[in-house]
Formats: structure tokens, C-alpha cells, sequence
């Protein structure tokens, strides 16, 4: 796997290109800097400064090739490539709390942000006015919305909040699209419509995906708990505790495989299991480098001794690749069904690319489904 | 609270457990079934611990683990020292996950 350190702050957010050359991201502060790729190295070719609070979310649109940022500003932008400048055109949200995270949607022709003011803002262009309008989901939203995913069919909109509940929405506008086929969350989709809320969690839900196939949400919550919602079996929720710290970041690389990582600084792999609805632990998926074991000499017991009152030769730096918390997954290849690669973004400012293969044959108990 | 008293350890642990699950909210009950908890806690010699958190499962873990840090918030003559044996035993099998669900739990023990 790759590690490439971009900064010494925090990373707040990121967003890949269609091809994976470039990659948008927040420094933590206002701007978002987007860096790409020059054969080994990660030269920095656009800052984009609009924003007047913190960037929250970022999300780069494949096909249509713009950008949504939003921030702590109360604002989202979208910004469209002209020659090579990046130019922003400002999105009203209504809200009066900052944004949190920002998707568009499969079909590009929307975009949703989850913000503090307890409402989701689904924002679509009208070709009249020329202008970015928006409409707020709000009931029984009952506090901050942490995360957002979208369904394939490009209604459903999946939102974890910090009311501790994972929801689906129905986000159909009616203005640019037709009526979606019923699913096996549900058939009528009005706008605004809970078409699933789950009960079980008792932490904020960080993040929340949708499988690959629409068929099923997964997320992770702050209790240190992963959950999955499976439709096809009428909604039912198999949870796992997990024994780690809380998880911030999840993503299917599988119909039945997932990597969620978090607090602990590495991605792990969890898969479902159809048939007994249940989630296990599939392993953790940093391979530490083998440090020299040398012994201590007796100087060094002692003062070990004196400083930290036990003779632990364990070290107290972290042997995992991030140095600090993970807070964003993203997949970079094969998509969710057949993920190939992905990368983590976290607090130590650091970037990495995992490769799945390289990881299947790295770690021999690893069994992807 | 008879099983205690007859000795078998073990089982008043597994019984007070599955008790503290049905209880009403009322602060009265709570407060009994914390003593009792205490009490079968402490009737444990040390090697038995390790024996006794091994035979829990997942949610019994949880369950032990908010009971402990109960037990630490009005500490009596020795109860913090047996307390931190449970402790360091229960960390093990339920990791740091056990401890964040103690802290986020909606429903206190």
C-alpha cells in the first residue's frame, strides 16, 4: 500500500477524480486544495478559496467532472472547470447551522448535505432560473446529520445523524427525473418519505453505504457498533459489537464485504453472512512492519523503570500506517461490488492507497466474500 | 443471593446478569442489584476470574463491564482492588469496545 503525508493537520475531507489522477481535499481550513498526481509524487495545482468556515465535505462528480463543497459557512458551492480555473457558483441551503457532508447523487443532476440543523438539503439545478434550488427533508430528523449515501436508483438517499438512528429517505424531485421503480425498501417514494429507521444504536452514526446493489445499508456508530440493514430480508438489522474503538468510515468493497476503519487507525474487514444475517470480524488489515527486536539493556530497563514505573519494552508509537485517527474511506477502483482499491484519508494528515490483492495474499487469513 | 451463599460463585454471577436485565428503571431496584452485582463480584477468588469472564458472551461482557465502573463510583474498603481484577480480565476478552459502550449506554445499570 502507498502512504503519502500531506500535511500535518488533519485532513477534514477528500474527493477523487474520475481517473484517480487528481485528489480534492480540506487542510483543515477554509480552502480546498487539489493535488495530482506527477508519476511518484503529489504536486498541489488548484486552491480553491470560497468558503469562510471550515470545508466539511467535498464530493467530485465522475461523469459531469464539478465539485460540491460545503462547509461550516452555512454554504455549499459547486464548482464548474473553465479552462483551468475553478469557478464557484453559490448554492442557498436555508439552514442556519453549518453543513456536515455533502453527495451527489448516481445521476449527477443532484446533490444532498446533511448539516447541524437537523434537515437534509436535496439541491437540484433549474434550468429557468439558471440556479441551484433546494428542498429540505426534515421530519423525524432530530439532530445533526453526520453522513449521507445515495441509492443506484438515485432516489433512495441513506442518512446516519447523531439521534443515534440510521434512516432512508426518499429524495425524488420531480422536476428532473421519473418516477423510480419500487424496491425492496419500498415501493411509494414520495419526496421526504421514511421508507427505513433503524432502533439499535445507542452512538451518533459517522458514517453510512449503501451496498452496490441498493440492497442493503451498513453503518457505524459510536458505540463501537456496526449494523446492517439488509431489505431483502425485510429490513431486518444484524449489528456487531466490535471490540475496537469507535468506527468513523465505512464502505462495502463486496455485495457481502466490508472495511470500515476509525479511532483505531487502521481499516478492518467485516463480512455478512446472508444466510444467518449475521456480521463477523474479518480482520484487521494493517500489515505492521517487523520492527528489529532488540533487547533492552539493563540501562535502558531501568530507566524505563523510573520513567513509566514497568519494564514494557512495547513501544508507545503506533505501528499502524495512519498515525492517527482514520476518518474517510473512499473506493478508488472496481466500485462497491468488486472493490480492487481503496484509500483512507485521516487526522494525521497522511493518504493511503490499500490494494486489495496485495492484502488477500499479505494477510492469509483474510477471506473477501 | 441463596447460590452465593452456597458457594457456587459462578452461577450467581450468570444469574445476576440475566436479573439486571429484566429490572424495572425505579432507582430502588437499581441500586439493590448493585449491591448484589458487588457482592457476587467480590466472592471471587482471583483465579477464578479469568474462568468466570471467559464463560460470558458478548452481551454479558457489556453488561459486566457497566456494572464495574459502577462499582468504582462509590468504592467501599476493597472493592476498587477486586474491581480492577474483573476489570483487566473483562478488557480482555471485550476490548476497548466493551469500555466506549459503557459510556455511550442510553440505559444505565
Amino acid at each position: 500500500m502507498a502512504y503519502h503525508s500531506f500535511l500535518l493537520e488533519p485532513i477534514s475531507c477528500h474527493a477523487w477524480n474520475k481517473d484517480r489522477t487528481q485528489i480534492a481535499l480540506c487542510p483543515n481550513n477554509h480552502e480546498v486544495h487539489i493535488y495530482r498526481k506527477d508519476g511518484a509524487r503529489w504536486s498541489k495545482v488548484h486552491e480553491l478559496k470560497e468558503h469562510n468556515g471550515q470545508v466539511t465535505g467535498i464530493d467530485w462528480a465522475p461523469e459531469s467532472n464539478r465539485l460540491v463543497t460545503c462547509g461550516t459557512d452555512r454554504n455549499a458551492y459547486v464548482w464548474t472547470l473553465k479552462g483551468n480555473v475553478w469557478k464557484p457558483t453559490l448554492v442557498i441551503l436555508r439552514i442556519n447551522r453549518a453543513a456536515r457532508c455533502v453527495k451527489w447523487s448516481p445521476k449527477e443532476n443532484k446533490f444532498a448535505v446533511g448539516s447541524g440543523s437537523r434537515l437534509i438539503s436535496i439541491c437540484y439545478f433549474e434550468q429557468e432560473n439558471d440556479w441551484w434550488v433546494c428542498k429540505h427533508i426534515k421530519k423525524p430528523i432530530r439532530s445533526t446529520v453526520l453522513s449521507l449515501d445515495w441509492h443506484p436508483n438515485n432516489v433512495l438517499l441513506a442518512a446516519g445523524s447523531c439521534d443515534f438512528k440510521c434512516r432512508i429517505f426518499s429524495a425524488y424531485i420531480k422536476e428532473v427525473e421519473e418516477r423510480p421503480s419500487p424496491t425492496p425498501w419500498g415501493s411509494k417514494m414520495p419526496f421526504g418519505e421514511l421508507m427505513f429507521e433503524s432502533s439499535s444504536s445507542c452512538g451518533w452514526v459517522h458514517s453510512i453505504c449503501f451496498s452496490a446493489s441498493g440492497a442493503r445499508v451498513a453503518w457505524v456508530s459510536h458505540d463501537s457498533t456496526l449494523c446492517l440493514a439488509d431489505a431483502n430480508k425485510k429490513m431486518a438489522v444484524a449489528s456487531l459489537c466490535t471490540e475496537t474503538l469507535p468506527l468513523l468510515a465505512v464502505t462495502f468493497i463486496t455485495e457481502n464485504s466490508l472495511v470500515a476503519a476509525g479511532h483505531d487507525c487502521y481499516p478492518m474487514l467485516f463480512t455478512y453472512e446472508e444466510g444467518q444475517g449475521s456480521l463477523t470480524f474479518g480482520g484487521k488489515l494493517d500489515v505492521p512492519k517487523q520492527s528489529s527486536q532488540r533487547g533492552l539493556t539493563a540501562r535502558e530497563r531501568f530507566q524505563n523503570l523510573d520513567k513509566k514505573a514497568s519494564s514494557d519494552t512495547s513501544n508507545a508509537t503506533l505501528d499502524t500506517v495512519h498515525k492517527n485517527s482514520i476518518s474517510q474511506i473512499s473506493v478508488l477502483a472496481g466500485g462497491k461490488a468488486n472493490c480492487s482499491q481503496f484509500c483512507t484519508t485521516g487526522m494525521d494528515g497522511g493518504m493511503s492507497i490499500w490494494d486489495v490483492k496485495s492484502l488477500e495474499s499479505a494477510l492469509k487469513d483474510l477471506k473477501i466474500k | 443471593d441463596s447460590q452465593r451463599r452456597s458457594g457456587d460463585a459462578l452461577r450467581a454471577l450468570h444469574a445476576a446478569l440475566r436479573s439486571a436485565t429484566r429490572l424495572a428503571a425505579s432507582p430502588d431496584t437499581k441500586e439493590q442489584a448493585q449491591g448484589t452485582m458487588l457482592k457476587v463480584l467480590m466472592a471471587f477468588k482471583s483465579s477464578e476470574i479469568e474462568q468466570a469472564v471467559n464463560s460470558l458472551d458478548g452481551n454479558g461482557i457489556d453488561l459486566l463491564m457497566k456494572y464495574i465502573y459502577k462499582g468504582f463510583e462509590k468504592p467501599t474498603e476493597n472493592s476498587s482492588a477486586i474491581l480492577l481484577q474483573w476489570h483487566e480480565k473483562a478488557l480482555a476478552v471485550g476490548g476497548l469496545g466493551a469500555i466506549v459502550r459503557v459510556l455511550t449506554a442510553r440505559k444505565t445499570v
